[in-house]
């Protein structure tokens, strides 16, 4: 028997801004279906660590006040929403998926849920993540390991495990993620939503926890690529107290979602073409022909230093991760995961030179790319080389017994685009023969998000929905 | 491969950082860290001649007037 909330649960935040704003549905009704969809999933799925129950039915009492009262503040107003727990609100536990920061309460919001607040969101909780941002699996040893919606026996990628999982579990209407070497677009992948890393500095990290100072960005995941345009509608945008962030226009990125793709020029990245699993190059594949019936001419681009990006990700992160966790690691290193500690041992050993040279090649890969992309408007690539691995898997063998590390096949083709900083989405393009999410990479230049989001809409239009994961059919 | 030995990991974690650790992961971060550190010698090859580290004084600059007002 379907649940009394399923069909408000199936909603996506467009849909459902519009549905508040006719007051043909309530926030506090809609809060209580998404409070009542985390009682119902979150024991197997593990992706919050805190449910800010009270709280939001507070907010969402507000909201349906304000609304009633023709205060409508727009399409995020009455939203329940998620937020990784790297990202500080204020009086509420924010533990950065550690054992270090369990009991901290920040003083003060981060800037991005500052402004989703303002636009009416309803904080549903915090959401899990893999410890510190530092890793892929969300295979947290403090909170509990995440799983995939679509089988609980895989990962959903990281570290913002829990922020794709709730989203594709139906446990939160869109939420936030950070992405580092990968962790936004990986869960969005291995999970099977939408997951947009915008151009660095795009969006403010004010008050969000950091890994890579110079590396991380912040971003939404969600169920569609307009939700995803709504989110970066309300978070985008200068911040006075985040020095590095940018002051270039911000545009209305719903605007050209509509617009038909036809005559745009999408370059395929060579590269990024090798060693991919069989449903993960067939699925890719048929993305790609699917572009060019829609009037797309696609052809393959090279970029030449890519193959180092996983060298200088590395490098920069294990740097400044270093610095950043330099006193945690002096005084209570037993605090941290096995993982995490030993790559923060690692980040001890890279000499300065090392990192300032890391830092001098991505203008190299960034010049490169800017070259590939020439007169094309977007470059695409897999979103991942394999469908989600089981959790604890590290290697894979082929029947010749030749084996891969799965989780650096995952990382190689996210890590190039946090090294340049350009904005990629990972859209899913259907499910392998498991039945797992596949998907696919759109790459843009700095600050065209627009244009990433009018080709990714004009794909998601024409693919069609996913069949929902066994954890949604179950209720 | 530049050498990283066990040892040389525990003398720089204990000398620089006071941090001390047993001999197996010693030799799990000197593999990880040697390889990496060949790797970085390859970014030499890319070219990297009149590329200046994207350092910003204008970022330099505003976060000194922040703090400078909080003062």
């Amino acid at each position: 028997m379907a649940h009394a909330y399923e069909e408000l649960l199936s909603f996506d935040v467009s849909a459902l801004g519009e549905k508040l704003k006719a007051k043909a549905i309530s926030p506090v009704e809609l809060t209580e279906a998404y409070l009542d969809r985390i009682q119902r999933t979150d024991a197997k799925l593990r992706a919050y660590i805190t449910v800010t129950a009270d709280l939001a039915r507070k907010s969402a009492r507000k909201a349906e006040h304000e609304i009633v009262a023709g205060k409508w503040r727009g399409p995020f107003h009455g939203i329940p929403i998620g937020l990784k727990d790297l990202c500080y609100t204020k009086g509420i536990a924010t533990t950065g998926g550690s054992k270090i920061l369990g009991a901290f309460k920040p003083a003060h919001d981060c800037t991005v849920w500052t402004r989703l607040a303002r636009a009416g969101a309803i904080l549903l909780g915090k959401l899990n993540l893999h410890e510190f941002a530092y890793g892929i699996t969300s295979s947290n040893p403090h909170w509990g390991f995440v799983r995939n919606p679509y089988n609980l026996e895989r990962i959903p990628g990281g570290s913002s495990g829990g922020s794709a999982a709730a989203i594709v579990a139906r446990s939160a209407a869109a939420t936030i993620g950070t992405d580092t070497g990968g962790s936004i677009r990986i869960p969005a992948a291995l999970c099977g939503c939408v997951g947009l890393k915008p151009t660095w500095s795009r969006v403010s990290r004010y008050g969000v926890l950091p890994l890579a100072y110079t590396m991380d960005h912040v971003g939404p995941i969600t169920r569609s690529v307009r939700d995803a345009a709504l989110m970066l509608n309300v978070i985008a945008g200068h911040d006075r107290n985040d020095s590095t962030s940018s002051r270039e226009r911000v545009s209305d990125y719903t605007e050209k979602l509509d617009s038909p793709i036809a005559g745009m020029k999408i370059g395929i990245v060579r590269e990024l073409t090798d060693n991919l699993s069989p449903d993960v190059q067939k699925s890719f594949d048929n993305a790609a022909l699917q572009l060019r019936a829609l009037g797309a001419a696609v052809d393959e681009v090279t970029i030449p230093s890519l193959p180092l990006s996983g060298v200088i990700n590395g490098i920069v992160t294990w740097a400044e991760a270093t610095e950043i966790h330099r006193q945690w690691m002096a005084t209570q290193p037993q605090d941290y995961g096995d993982d995490v500690r030993r790559l923060l041992e690692v980040g001890m050993m890279i000499p300065a030179g090392a990192y300032v040279r890391a830092q001098r090649a991505r203008a190299r890969v960034l010049a490169e790319a800017m070259d590939a992309l020439g007169d094309r408007d977007v470059l695409i690539a897999p979103g991942a080389a394999v469908a989600a691995p089981r959790i604890g898997e590290s290697r894979r063998f082929d029947s010749d017994g030749g084996g891969i590390d799965v989780l650096a096949g995952i990382l190689r083709f996210t890590q190039p685009f946090d090294v340049t900083g350009q904005p990629a989405i990972a859209i899913p393009t259907g499910l392998s023969a498991d039945s797992l999410p596949l998907s696919m990479q759109i790459i843009g230049r700095p600050f065209a998000e627009a244009t990433v989001l009018q080709v990714a809409s004009a794909y998601e239009k024409a693919r069609g929905a996913l069949p929902a994961p066994p954890l949604i059919q179950e209720g | 491969m530049p050498l990283v030995t066990p040892e040389t990991v525990k003398r720089t974690l204990k000398d620089l950082y006071d941090y001390d650790i047993d001999e197996s992961s010693a030799s799990r971060v000197a593999n990880t860290a040697g390889a990496m550190l060949t790797l970085a010698e390859q970014l030499g090859s890319l070219g990297l001649d009149g590329i200046e580290p994207p350092f910003g004084y204008a970022n330099l600059m505003t976060e000194a007037m922040r703090k400078a007002a909080k003062r």
